[in-house]
């Protein structure tokens, strides 16, 4: 496959995309998700990339930008608009040992590809034994005022489908770290980008090639022995913050990155449920049906003798994600909201 | 399976070596005693689970399929376990499909003619959702097309499918990247009960290639050879780089979508024409027959293999284990390794 060198750059392994880390050498959560696609792309020539606008252009958030320069249009595919096509296409070339990676310039377009995850991607293993080592990646979440077909969490309609892992990180080292992981996974994978953490969010990243986190694994973020909160994704840093108020007041808040939201790391969370006897669960996802819903029984199945209070559930109601700051504030679930309900739980 | 014309074919004016039209001819009886007996046993409560029977369309089956290489990839229907039959597949795991068993290609996971054997003879294990696999195809050509092995993906869907947004997400697609890839339109004039001017509006589906900028054929499927020689000759343009063609082949389905149908809203008259003066099977043997290519003991022959080899598969079927219910949930992902040990699955380290 045709490729050519550009220069080697900061990120010290080679060549490196074109949007680079800070001085101090801080990556963004956006760059981190670059580089893993970069040198996953290095390390192996099985790895591709296809989907809208992706090459020239740089995708839609510029994820890729700078890639075809280095890997060349044949691994930096731009195609058609056809989702259910860019998801069969990668099932196709899965089959014959590629492993590609498809770009989503919003998550809310993978339901135009519904019936290529739902009914071939997720099901082909189990009926007929052969691995489909397919990322689908693309920004999901709200909270930037796009609307309610640029906004939405599709994490629950694709983990209730089964035999696709799906990963939601909070921060740019588990951004990496899993994309690079699901990317060598032989399952197929639903990888989805925080949006609104994109650009916000830094800290330091490995630049270690093998840097790689394991998927199926949630990350306690915050110690504490009052409240446990379980949540992933954006809804992650304002539990952060959240817990940083509590703390003040004296209620000492335990935060859970579920970091991959199917399968669930169902040991860490109850661990944290007997540590803490008392569970908010934090999801960006619906209320009903979401994320939290399963996440709210586990620990009513499993750690009922250990609890102090009744599960919490908070998350947005089940309407479309609205376009008026005011509407889209009240939709998602705010600091205040996460304060007065673990105020009502430490209550109990 | 025959891969070029041979000279003495070409001499003879025939498309094929004597040996090869045997074969074909052999695998038309097997299709029409498999689709007959199979029907017989549905009807009799001995056959769990649904048939989708072919009858009427062996011609487009047998002939698409004729014309691939064992490399080549395929990606069938419901309708045209013919096809796989011509890929190669085993007919006693085929068999042991039908009825549940461990044996099957599926290994129970699911049944009838949605069945498919990848490892073996690049057949995709078939979904009902059509055009679901076109997609799927474009995929597979893309890998051969990266890799210049010269291979190249099949698809086969029917009339009715062709009005589904991703047969023409497939077909555009396709076109623009000039992928190694044929589709074969199975027009046998209904989609369940729907017939084909309530599915489109234009005269016929080959026009359509046009329109994503490919060669669109219509042939009739029920000429067995027609339908090869058309088939192989979208094969190599696909295998030389020149891109895709659109096959329509058009014959009649003679039995309902599925065993449960009496298919009443196919017109009486339109059936015993296909019945009576487009049997693919008969008029095939007719044709070697005239053509002094088989004698009717010959024919004989291939009928007692046929029906010897369903006996066997039957047995066999029967005989295999059912699956143990304690591995319902393996499988689910790859590191699970229940597939691991199968013929040409290693699991997780397959595809790494």
């Amino acid at each position: 496959m045709a490729t050519q060198q550009v220069e080697a750059g900061a990120a010290g392994h080679g060549a490196e995309p074109r949007g680079k880390r800070d001085e101090d050498g801080q990556a963004t959560y956006l760059i981190a998700i670059a580089e893993a696609l970069w040198e996953e792309m290095e390390r192996d020539d099985r790895v591709f990339m296809l989907g809208e606008d992706i090459g020239v252009y740089g995708g839609a958030f510029k994820v890729t930008e700078g890639f075809i320069e280095r890997f060349g249009p044949e691994r930096v595919m731009d195609t058609p608009i056809a989702e259910e096509t860019i998801v069969g296409m990668s099932v196709g070339a899965a089959m014959e040992g590629l492993r590609p990676v498809a770009e989503f310039q919003y998550a809310d377009f993978m339901s135009s590809g519904f019936d290529e995850i739902t009914t071939v991607l997720s099901r082909y293993h189990y009926r007929a034994g052969v691995p489909l080592p397919v990322v689908l990646r693309g920004p999901s979440g709200g909270g930037v005022r796009a609307s309610s077909f640029h906004s939405i969490n599709p994490e629950p309609w694709y983990a209730y489908a089964g035999g696709i892992k799906i990963m939601c990180p909070a921060f740019p080292s588990d951004a990496k770290g899993l994309l690079k992981s699901a990317i060598r996974d032989d399952n197929p994978s639903l990888f989805l980008e925080h949006k609104w953490i994109y650009r916000r969010i830094k800290e330091q990243v490995s630049e270690d090639p093998e840097f790689l986190v394991p998927i199926g694994s949630a990350d306690v973020k915050r110690e504490g022995s009052d409240v446990s909160i379980i949540t992933y994704g954006a809804m992650v840093h304002k539990a952060l913050e959240a817990a940083e108020a509590l703390a003040h007041r004296g209620i000492s808040a335990e935060i859970v990155d579920l970091r991959t939201v199917y399968p669930l790391d169902e040991e860490t969370i109850l661990r944290s449920i007997e540590k803490t006897s008392r569970a908010l669960v934090l999801y960006e996802s619906y209320r009903f049906l979401g994320i939290g819903t399963e996440v709210a029984a586990v620990i009513a199945e499993k750690a009922f003798e250990h609890l102090d209070a009744p599960v919490v559930r908070l998350a947005p109601p089940n309407v479309p994600v609205p376009f008026s700051p005011p509407l889209e504030d009240a939709f998602l679930p705010q600091i205040a909201d996460i304060e007065a309900a673990v105020d009502r739980l430490a209550g109990w | 399976m025959a891969t070029k014309v041979e000279p003495d074919a070409a001499a003879s004016g025939r498309p094929l070596p004597d040996d090869r039209l045997k074969e074909i001819l052999y695998f038309l009886k097997l299709a029409r005693y498999f689709d007959e007996r199979m029907e017989a046993l549905y009807r009799q409560g001995r056959l769990p689970g649904a048939i989708y029977s072919g009858r009427g369309q062996e011609g487009t089956h047998v002939g698409v399929a004729y014309a691939l290489e064992p490399e080549d990839s395929l990606f069938p229907t419901h309708r045209d376990l013919t096809a796989q039959l011509t890929k190669g597949l085993d007919l006693k795991r085929v068999m042991a499909q039908f009825w549940g068993r461990i044996d099957g290609y599926l290994r129970g996971r699911d049944g009838n003619s949605h069945i498919g054997d990848w490892y073996g003879h690049r057949t995709y294990a078939v979904m009902s959702h059509l055009p679901i696999a076109y997609p799927v195809a474009c995929g597979s050509a893309l890998a051969y097309q990266r890799a210049g092995s010269g291979h190249i993906a099949m698809a086969i869907c029917g009339d009715g499918a062709t009005s589904n947004g991703r047969w023409h997400e497939a077909l555009n697609t396709s076109a623009v990247f000039r992928l190694p890839v044929v589709w074969v339109v199975n027009n046998n004039q209904f989609a369940y009960s729907t017939p084909n001017a309530k599915e489109f509006a234009v005269p016929t589906i080959a026009e359509r290639g046009a329109a994503y900028g490919m060669p669109g054929v219509r042939v009739d499927g029920t000429d067995v050879l027609e339908v090869y020689g058309v088939a192989r000759e979208a094969v190599e343009r696909a295998r030389r780089g020149d891109g895709p063609t659109l096959i329509e082949a058009v014959s009649l389905r003679w039995r309902g979508h599925a065993g449960h149908d009496p298919a009443k809203y196919v017109p009486r008259e339109l059936l015993e024409h296909y019945m009576l003066s487009k049997d693919p099977v008969k008029n095939f043997e007719q044709y070697l027959k005239d053509q002094r290519i088989v004698t009717d003991e010959d024919v004989a022959e291939i009928q007692a293999r046929v029906e010897r080899e369903f006996e066997e598969g039957h047995e066999y079927a029967l005989a295999s284990p059912f699956p143990e219910p304690g591995d319902v949930i393996k499988g689910w992902w790859v590191e699970d390794g229940y597939w691991v040990g199968e013929p040409g699955r290693a699991g997780g380290t397959e595809a790494s």
